[in-house]
């Protein structure tokens, strides 16, 4: 069963899903499935639809075409509030009137419930999300982290079949955000609860997805796992988008290792499979690799990684290498660059069907 | 910096001193019985004994308040509703109830009173009734006031998101904007409702116009006891600036604690 394509057994399926407003099509026949227990991102920039098709199956937006499938049932033209959907907002959105566990109790006392079967419910929420004795205390008095784990424990506290998360985190420091990650992460473990991410930082979807659907322009560009998605991207878009890959034009390719490339592609090489030494590998170790001389233009450190800048023939190639040593290239100096044959990747310019 | 801050306080003091002096010169004159030299003369508080003893004075008095809260409450109603739409439904209405609450800006009340009347008077509904037309023209004079008052809580608390996490919790659009959006904006709207209050009980052209001394308010009671005496006038002037003294108080005061609360 191929990840991010819909089949008769999927849990969630949507069916040529279009969305115009006015005369902007936003979404293009869009189809796609995902398995229950699965957290599926919907990855890409900012207005590529991916936030639009999550309302649409929400239901807080109409589709224009298309049908949307939930545990075997349409729910296409199904209100909001009747779809047994649970979401969580980029702003949070929660009630500034209203304490923590009144607002986690909301959904619940809509619908008319016990107020000791409530309680209990609430107490679950509130130890689930790690916010025990912040019960009385409104949005108004809580950090950014702590209001969107209440806007969590909102969601959650209803039972929902699916999970929708409209870039929860992307208004949270950048420390907090790992740990609400894994908390997300957690949280969906221990409920197996079918989950859909919005983000456009391509480093959280890689973190904390099962499949990634990359957007682009109201449609998919590609669907797969983190690592699929990372080491085989078929699209230029796709790599320039995912990873840090150099990306190369078919001219360029040729006139630097001197292999034809059809003009209609371009090729994309991940930074960290390009290894650099200050001598030529032996000619019997080049059959798998190219192997190019080049001059470093700049080095830039990372993190763990220190990315070398280099010219080769007046291309220029990044190349990370983890910094485990203090053996640096200095700038300007002469490297050969070995890059491995399997790791450049033809790239399409435009979408595959 | 010291120099700067004495320089600003002293600037203020003059502007306070300016606006008080109307205010300071009525009292005395409520308070006196003549002012021939520098310092007035005949301490008496017999105008406002006369006042406090007249049944008219209250009756006025009463039906300021009567009509006041009533239209407020008419204006209040019928924009919270629209509002629903405009946030929920159709958001590009918006511009133009804006546009329509703004007119009453514009407009002056003895047009908008000989409007209403040549409008409405003789045609045998209710809204023949002069109280009732009362009511209506009030609550299309507060209108820009309390429209802006809504609007700019709504804004605030971005109500459109509310209302869609409310309805992502089987809530319905409507039930959202009631339990959700008006208990978040009910403080900011009241204030508007005071200073829309404050408005009604200073004039005079509609009610004279259009009530006149069928349903006299406070300030065609004033009106009638000008050419009495200008200490029994004086002295009602004072009640009125003593009633719209609480009103403006409390609406500072309501605003401070909003701003505590956000805080």
């Amino acid at each position: 069963m191929k990840k991010g394509k819909a089949n008769i057994m999927s849990y969630i399926k949507m069916e040529n899903i279009s969305k115009s407003f006015g005369n902007n099509e936003v979404l293009k026949n869009i189809t796609m499935g995902i398995e229950k227990g699965d957290l599926i991102t919907l990855l890409g920039p900012s207005g590529c639809g991916k936030s639009t098709l999550l309302r649409c199956f929400a239901g807080l937006e109409e589709v224009t075409k298309g049908t949307v499938f939930l545990d075997g049932e349409d729910i296409t033209h199904k209100a909001a509030g009747k779809r047994n959907v649970g979401m969580v907002f980029q702003q949070y959105s929660l009630f500034p009137n209203l304490s923590v566990e009144q607002n986690i109790s909301f959904g619940l006392s809509m619908q008319k419930m016990n107020k000791e079967i409530i309680r209990q419910k609430v107490k679950k929420a509130v130890e689930l999300v790690e916010l025990t004795g912040k019960e009385k205390e409104y949005p108004y008095s809580l950090s950014g982290g702590q209001q969107q784990r209440v806007a969590l424990a909102r969601s959650i506290v209803m039972e929902p079949k699916v999970l929708l998360l409209d870039e929860p985190l992307s208004a949270i420091d950048a420390k907090l955000r790992k740990s609400l990650q894994q908390r997300i992460l957690e949280i969906h473990k221990e409920l197996n609860l079918t989950t859909i991410f919005v983000t456009h930082d391509q480093d959280e979807a890689m973190i904390m997805s099962d499949v990634i659907h990359l957007f682009n322009q109201g449609q998919i560009e590609q669907a797969g796992s983190p690592v699929s998605m990372y080491t085989a991207p078929k699209t230029k878009f796709a790599a320039s988008f995912i990873g840090n890959y150099n990306i190369i034009n078919s001219y360029d390719f040729e006139e630097m290792v001197g292999v034809p490339v059809a003009s209609d592609k371009e090729i994309g090489i991940r930074p960290e499979t390009i290894m650099i030494a200050r001598e030529p590998k032996a000619d019997k170790e080049t059959a798998e690799e190219y192997v190019l001389e080049g001059k470093i233009k700049s080095n830039s450190p990372r993190g763990n990684v220190l990315r070398y800048n280099v010219d080769v023939n007046g291309i220029s190639l990044n190349a990370d290498v983890l910094f485990r040593s203090f053996t640096l290239f200095e700038n300007g100096s002469k490297v050969y660059l070995s890059i491995p044959k399997r790791d450049c990747l033809e790239l399409a310019l435009g979408r595959q069907a | 910096m010291k120099k700067k801050n004495l320089g600003s306080h002293i600037f203020l003091i003059i502007i306070c001193i300016y606006l008080l002096i109307p205010f300071a010169v009525t009292l005395v004159y409520s308070l006196f019985t003549s002012w021939d030299s520098i310092l007035p003369s005949g301490f008496t508080l017999r105008n406002y004994q006369l006042l406090f003893t007249d049944s008219q004075f209250w009756l006025s008095m009463g039906r300021t308040i009567l009509v006041s809260v009533i239209s407020v409450a008419i204006s209040i109603t019928i924009l919270l509703l629209t509002m629903f739409v405009v946030v929920v439904e159709k958001p590009i209405l918006g511009k133009y109830v804006q546009f329509v609450c703004m007119i009453p800006y514009a407009l002056q009340g003895v047009i908008l009173s000989i409007s209403i009347i040549s409008l409405y008077s003789g045609t045998g509904s209710f809204l023949s009734n002069r109280l009732f037309m009362l009511f209506g023209a009030y609550s299309i004079l507060v209108l820009p006031y309390i429209y802006q008052g809504i609007r700019n809580n709504i804004n605030a608390i971005n109500a459109e998101m509310l209302i869609r996490a409310a309805q992502m919790l089987g809530c319905s659009e409507f039930k959202a904007y009631f339990f959700v959006v008006i208990p978040n904006i009910i403080q900011g709207v009241f204030v508007s409702a005071l200073l829309a209050v404050s408005i009604i009980f200073g004039d005079f052209v509609l009610a004279n116009n259009i009530a006149g001394n069928n349903y006299q308010n406070i300030q065609v009671y004033l009106f009638t006891k000008l050419s009495v005496s200008s200490g029994l006038s004086s002295a009602i002037v004072v009640i009125i600036f003593a009633v719209v003294f609480v009103i403006t108080g409390s609406i500072l005061y309501f605003q401070g604690r909003k701003k505590d609360l956000k805080q």
